[in-house]
C-alpha cells in the first residue's frame, strides 16, 4: 500500500538522480530536496501521528477531572499534578521503581557477566545450559505468572523446596505478605532477563583480543585478577547499554507486578504503569492517570535524552556490527 | 576466559555452572509438573477441549503478522529515505521519532481507548495493531538505517547509472541487502507483539478476540482457579514460542540484543 503511494508521486525518483548529482540546476536541485520526504511519511504518520497525538492528548487529560466516559469533564488545570506530589501510593512506586532498578540490574549484570565468562571457559553441555537461561526471554511475563504465583504461594513448591534442604525455618506466604512480595517480582525479572544479559556480554567476549588475556595471564594474573582487570573493562560498553535498558525497563514495568501480586499487597508492588492502568481503567480516574502518564513521560523522556547524549555512538557502532554479522 | 587446569578444578568450575543453571531451570520444572498435577493428561485435554481454544492463537498470529508488516514496510521505506535520499530537516524529523524510544506503552492508554472508541476501532484488531506498530518503528528505523547507511554510495551511484530510478533502486538493492538486519527486527517485534500483554487486555474485549497472554487469566475464570488446568494452558502457549526459539537459536539471541539496545 504504502509503496504505492510513493510511485505514484513520482518524486523519489528525481531524488536519487538529484540527490548528489554535481549537474543539477539550482532550480531543480530546490524542486528535488524535498522529494525524500515521500519515503519517510508512512513511518511519521504511525510513529509521529499516532504517537505525539496520544501524548497530547493525555497531556490535555491531565489537566481534566474526569472518569473517561463522561461527556462534560470538569476543567481542574493543575489539580491532579498537586494532588500527585501529596499522594504517598505515587512515592511508594517511585521508590519502588529505584530500589527495582538498583537490584534487577545489579544482579543481572553479576550473573550474567559471570555466566558468561563460564561459558567461554570450554564448559560441557554449555549449549543446553546457554538455552535454559534464555529460554525465559522468550517466553510472555503474562504466561509464565501463573507459575510464578504457584511456586512462590504459601504452599507452593518455593517452600516445599526450603524444606527439603534444611530451610524449613524459612518457609513463609512469599506473595502474601508486604515484606517479600517486591522480592519476589525482583527474582522474577532476574529470572526472566538474564538470559539476555549473559547473550550480550556473550557476544562482547568474544571481541576481547584472545592476546591481551593471554599477556595477562604471562603477568602472573589468576582467573579473579582476568576478570576484574581485563574482561570487566573491555565490556563496559555493553554494561551502560544494560543500565539504561534496566532503567526503562523499570519505568514500564506492568505485566510481572499486575499479574502475580496485582500491585499489592497494600501497594507493597505497586509501580507507576500499575498504578497509571488501576487509576484510569479500574477507578476510571482518567484525568489522574494522564497526570501520572505525563509525569513518567518526562522521566522516561530525561532518560533517554541522557542516553542519546551520553551513549550514542557507542550504540550506533554496536548495532551495525550486529547488523552486519 | 577462565583458565582451569586441574581436574578438580575443571569439576568445580562444571559444578558450578550446573548449580547456576538449576534456578533457571526450577519455575519451567514446576510448570510442567503442575500441568500434569492431580488428573494428569485430564488437564491437557480439559484445556484443548474448551471450545475456542486454538482461537487465541490464531488472534495472537494475526496481530503479530500485521504489526510485523506494517513494520517492516514502514521501516524499510523510512530507512532508505533517511539514509540515502535527501530530505530537508532530516535530522529533525528523525530525532522527533527517537524520542518514542522510550515511550511506555501505558502512557498511551487513555487517549488511545477513548480514539479507539469514537473511531469504532475498539475490540479490532487494528486497535492493537496500530499503537503496537507505532511504538516499535522508532527503534527498528533507527537500527535499519545505520545499517543501510553502511552500505556503499557507490553502489547505489552504480544503478543509477545504469538507470534504475530511486524506485527499483530499493526494490533491487535495499531490500535484498538489507537482510541481515530485517531479521532482527522481524524477531524483536514478533516477540514484542506475540507477547504484550496491556494493549490486548485493554482493547479486546470480546473472548473470539482475545490473545494468548490473555490465555491463562481466561482459565482462571473458566475452571474457577484450578491451577493445574491453568498451568496446562500455560505450557500449551509456551510451546509454540520455546520451538520456534529453538529453531531459530541464532536468529533469536542477535534479534532480541538488538532489539535490547534501545
Amino acid at each position: 500500500m504504502t509503496a504505492s503511494v510513493v510511485r505514484t508521486q513520482g518524486a523519489p525518483r528525481s531524488a536519487a538522480k538529484g540527490d548528489r548529482s554535481p549537474r543539477g540546476t539550482g532550480r531543480r536541485r530546490r524542486r528535488l530536496q524535498a522529494s525524500g520526504l515521500p519515503w519517510i511519511l508512512p513511518a511519521l504518520v504511525l510513529g509521529i501521528g499516532l504517537i505525539y497525538y496520544c501524548i497530547g492528548y493525555t497531556g490535555y487529560i491531565s489537566l481534566l477531572n474526569w472518569d473517561g466516559l463522561s461527556p462534560e469533564p470538569e476543567w481542574v488545570a493543575l489539580h491532579n499534578y498537586v494532588r500527585i506530589f501529596q499522594d504517598p501510593v505515587f512515592w511508594k512506586a517511585v521508590s519502588h521503581t529505584i530500589v527495582f532498578f538498583i537490584v534487577t540490574f545489579g544482579l543481572q549484570t553479576v550473573f550474567g557477566l559471570v555466566f558468561a565468562v563460564m561459558m567461554h571457559s570450554k564448559i560441557k553441555l554449555g549449549v543446553l545450559y546457554k538455552v535454559i537461561v534464555f529460554v525465559p526471554v522468550v517466553l510472555a511475563p503474562a504466561i509464565t505468572a501463573p507459575v510464578f504465583r504457584q511456586l512462590f504461594a504459601a504452599n507452593g513448591q518455593f517452600n516445599w523446596l526450603l524444606e527439603h534442604i534444611g530451610l524449613g525455618f524459612l518457609a513463609q506466604p512469599w506473595i502474601g505478605q508486604e515484606s517479600t512480595a517486591l522480592p519476589v517480582i525482583m527474582v522474577i525479572t532476574i529470572w526472566q532477563w538474564t538470559g539476555l544479559t549473559f547473550v550480550l556480554y556473550f557476544a562482547a567476549m568474544s571481541q576481547i583480543d584472545q592476546s591481551m588475556i593471554e599477556a595477562a595471564r604471562i603477568d602472573g594474573a589468576g582467573n579473579l585478577r582476568t576478570l576484574i582487570s581485563i574482561i570487566w573493562p573491555s565490556v563496559r560498553g555493553t554494561t551502560v547499554a544494560l543500565a539504561i535498558l534496566s532503567a526503562i525497563g523499570a519505568l514500564k514495568t506492568f505485566d510481572v507486578p499486575w499479574l502475580v501480586t496485582v500491585a499489592g499487597p497494600n501497594n507493597a508492588t505497586q509501580f507507576l504503569g500499575t498504578y497509571i492502568y488501576q487509576t484510569t481503567i479500574q477507578l476510571a480516574h482518567a484525568g489522574y492517570g494522564a497526570a501520572l502518564s505525563v509525569i513518567l513521560l518526562v522521566v522516561a523522556l530525561g532518560m533517554a535524552i541522557i542516553f542519546q547524549t551520553a551513549g550514542r555512538e557507542r550504540s550506533e557502532k554496536s548495532t551495525i556490527r550486529k547488523g552486519a554479522r | 576466559m577462565f583458565e582451569v587446569r586441574s581436574r578438580w578444578g575443571k569439576a568445580l568450575l562444571q559444578l558450578a555452572a550446573t548449580v547456576f543453571v538449576l534456578p533457571f531451570l526450577f519455575p519451567l520444572i514446576v510448570m510442567v509438573q503442575g500441568s500434569f498435577a492431580g488428573a494428569g493428561w485430564g488437564n491437557y485435554s480439559a484445556v484443548l477441549g474448551v471450545p475456542g481454544f486454538f482461537r487465541f492463537f490464531l488472534n495472537s498470529a494475526i496481530i503479530s503478522i500485521g504489526v510485523i508488516v506494517l513494520v517492516y514496510a514502514v521501516t524499510m521505506l523510512a530507512s532508505y529515505g533517511f539514509a540515502k535520499l535527501h530530505i530537508r530537516a532530516r535530522e529533525v524529523y528523525f530525532w522527533m521519532l527517537l524520542v518514542c524510544l522510550t515511550l511506555p506503552e501505558v502512557v498511551l492508554l487513555t487517549p488511545l481507548f477513548s480514539t479507539a472508541q469514537q473511531l469504532g476501532l475498539y475490540n479490532t484488531y487494528l486497535s492493537v495493531i496500530l499503537p503496537l506498530a507505532a511504538l516499535q518503528v522508532p527503534f527498528a528505523v533507527l537500527l535499519t538505517r545505520n545499517f543501510i547507511n553502511g552500505l556503499p554510495d557507490e553502489m547505489f551511484e552504480a544503478a543509477r547509472v545504469d538507470g534504475a530510478n530511486s524506485f527499483r533502486g530499493f526494490l533491487y538493492l535495499v531490500i535484498p541487502l538489507t537482510r541481515p538486519i530485517a531479521a532482527a527486527v522481524l524477531i524483536f517485534t514478533l516477540i514484542g507483539a506475540w507477547n504484550d500483554y496491556l494493549m490486548p487486555l485493554v482493547f479486546l474485549q470480546s473472548q473470539n478476540m482475545q490473545t494468548i497472554t490473555l490465555v491463562p487469566q481466561f482459565f482462571v475464570g473458566e475452571f474457577s482457579n484450578d491451577q493445574t488446568k491453568v498451568l496446562a494452558s500455560a505450557v500449551l502457549t509456551a510451546i509454540p514460542e520455546i520451538v520456534a526459539y529453538l529453531c531459530l537459536q541464532g536468529l533469536f539471541e542477535r534479534g532480541l540484543s538488538a532489539g535490547a539496545i534501545k
